[in-house]
């Protein structure tokens, strides 16, 4: 089932705060990720799809039906709120069962259906609980189950991690993703943390300010970001102020570095957007675009170090990673020097 | 000190002004082989009395418990702002003694009462409004006064701490607002709601000040027949324990069924 936007706004009363003109088109299938600050319009978003919130320009067209002005139990989607809203009175069965029952599904039948969710997402044996018994991140794969039981058309993720534990976070995002892949449900995930973005989301739109800055794939947002925003945003960065200085060269005030300016004027300021994977640590004595300086601070992170890197001469840090910290210098190949559009 | 005496201090004085005086009802009432109990039944003011006070009970509490969560819900959605104000004045009553609630209502709605007699200008029959006040329906309402409050301060934090999400996700997999109210909203607050309805419905069979002073021995109900025969004269005393024993059970199974409502966690089955 498609989902598209088109031409989307909405503004809160008495503020400028809401969405403005926001055109998104999800295929079938698809999980979509809004990310951005907060206040950037994504939970505006994703509650305008559900209906909770009503009153927009523009149209919210789901599988060929205009959602606009239809109330939110008409709607059939499925979703996942931070805070799980399970039924505290119901068992977990119960909980799962409840779209069946208000699709009028026979008890027999959504007994057994909801079971099997349950089954899917490991919980089978904990039917007869109350959501009480059970810890936050059981909790919320029950809300798991009991979105997709019904088989929605559209699921909506409203920061689902956020208020578990570091060590469920990455398993249930695992899961997540392995349901919707299997049931194909066109999936639209509001998250603040752009690492889950990254790792779950097909496409990612990044809001900022209630506009898409940049709608792509997570490689085109990593590796393409539109501008300095998106670039901060997504990923680990080092974004450096310079002048071109010649042809296909920059100078930042302490070193003069090789890149592709794409003929850009000579004397122009740039800024230079460098991931820290591609700072090279201790490179061979006369390398291209080699800086010499200090670490200032060394993380170790296990598999690698990720650190900050002061040149000589400099004040702005580098941030690199390495499986050993540099002692003396850094080094970044010309192609892995972008210049951002602003 | 509290340390070494632990809560025995306390478990002390509930002993000495509490169980001991209920206990010293028992074998009064027992002290001829029951004999008291056929008495106390034989009495035509006795039945007559139990069936008002249950009705008084009920009544009262319904109302009290229909306007008090109305009442609460406000509370629940107002501005920290008017709900100081609303429960500071929701507080009054409950601290005025039951005297000035039946001199007010007196004043009020009483034969020569000033709505009485605005109602008598507009044709009413002021004999009629003003008898009503002296009757179990008055009693009601004058309880209902004192009561009101206390459904609404028990039940304001129940509905303040109320959690709405769960409702949005049952509007989300496909529950109209009515019926999300019924299986979310509802199954949450009704067991405090019971709960707070049977406090007050006991309260109501129970208390005897208010009702002494506004009608007298004129309405029958178990406190006032109580009242009357510790008053009179050649008091029959195991007559008297007998009734208190049926006025504390009827409170008591009241408080009880109270109990196990706000216990029980109602839940929807696959029906």
């Amino acid at each position: 089932m498609s989902l598209s936007f088109e031409h989307v706004g909405f503004q809160y009363r008495g503020t400028s705060i809401g969405v403005h003109d926001i055109n998104l088109s999800l295929d079938s299938g698809e999980l979509v990720a809004l990310i951005g600050p907060s206040g950037s319009g994504k939970t505006t978003l994703l509650r305008l799809t559900a209906g909770l919130i009503t009153g927009h320009s523009g149209r919210i067209v789901l599988g060929g039906r205009d959602l606009s002005n239809m109330p939110v139990h008409e709607r059939h989607i499925g979703m996942m709120f931070q805070h799980y809203a399970l039924f505290p009175h119901l068992t977990v069965l119960e909980n799962v069962a409840y779209g069946l029952k208000m699709a009028g599904v026979k008890p027999d039948e959504r007994r057994k259906k909801s079971q099997e969710m349950l089954e899917l997402v490991g919980l089978g044996q904990l039917a007869a609980r109350r959501p009480a018994q059970l810890s936050g991140g059981q909790q919320q794969r029950v809300a798991l189950a009991r979105a997709l039981a019904y088989s929605p058309q559209a699921l909506l993720l409203d920061e689902p991690l956020s208020a578990l534990d570091a060590s469920i976070r990455g398993q249930l995002r695992d899961q997540i993703r392995q349901l919707q892949q299997q049931f194909g449900a066109t999936t639209v995930l509001v998250t603040h943390d752009q690492e889950e973005a990254l790792a779950m989301a097909d496409r990612i739109a990044l809001l900022d300010q209630g506009r898409v800055l940049q709608y792509g794939t997570p490689t085109e947002l990593y590796e393409n970001p539109k501008n300095e925003t998106v670039a901060r945003f997504v990923g680990l960065s080092t974004i450096v102020e310079a002048r071109v200085c010649a042809d296909n060269r920059v100078d930042t005030g302490y070193a003069t570095l090789a890149c592709d300016t794409a003929g850009r004027a000579i004397g122009s300021a740039v800024k230079l957007l460098v991931r820290p994977e591609h700072v090279e640590a201790d490179p061979a004595e006369g390398s291209v675009n080699r800086i010499a300086g200090r670490v200032t601070l060394n993380r170790y992170l296990g598999s690698f170090n990720r650190y900050d890197f002061v040149p000589t001469g400099g004040s702005e840090p580098w941030l690199g990673e390495a499986r050993v910290a540099p002692a003396a210098a850094i080094a970044v190949a010309p192609e892995h020097i972008r210049l951002l559009a602003d | 000190m509290m340390q070494r005496f632990g809560a025995w201090p306390a478990l002390a004085f509930i002993g000495l002004f509490f169980v001991l005086p209920l206990l010293a009802l028992v074998p009064e009432a027992l002290s001829e082989n029951g004999a008291a109990f056929g008495r106390m039944l034989a009495d035509p003011l006795f039945w007559p009395a139990l069936v008002n006070s249950a009705l008084l009970g009920l009544s009262a509490g319904v109302l009290s418990t229909l306007v008090g969560v109305a009442v609460a819900w406000q509370l629940a959605q107002a501005s920290p702002f008017w709900r100081d104000k609303l429960m500071a004045m929701l507080g009054l009553p409950l601290a005025f003694s039951g005297m000035v609630i039946a001199y007010g209502f007196i004043l009020a709605f009483g034969r020569a009462g000033f709505v009485t007699q605005l109602l008598g200008y507009l044709g009413a029959d002021t004999a009629e409004i003003g008898g009503w006040v002296y009757t179990v329906g008055g009693l009601t309402f004058a309880y209902a006064y004192y009561l009101i409050p206390r459904v609404a301060l028990t039940l304001y934090p129940v509905f303040a701490n109320l959690d709405l999400r769960p409702i949005e996700a049952a509007r989300t997999l496909g529950a109209t607002p009515r019926r999300a109210f019924f299986d979310v909203v509802v199954p949450e607050v009704a067991p405090s709601v019971l709960g707070s309805c049977a406090v007050v419905s006991a309260l109501a069979m129970g208390t005897y000040g208010t009702a002494l002073a506004l009608v007298g021995t004129q309405v029958n109900i178990l406190p006032l027949l109580l009242y009357a025969k510790i008053g009179d004269g050649g008091a029959d005393f195991p007559v008297t324990s007998a009734l208190s024993i049926v006025l504390l059970a009827l409170c008591s199974l009241v408080l009880g069924l109270g109990d196990y409502f706000s216990q029980r966690r109602e839940h929807a089955t696959f029906h």
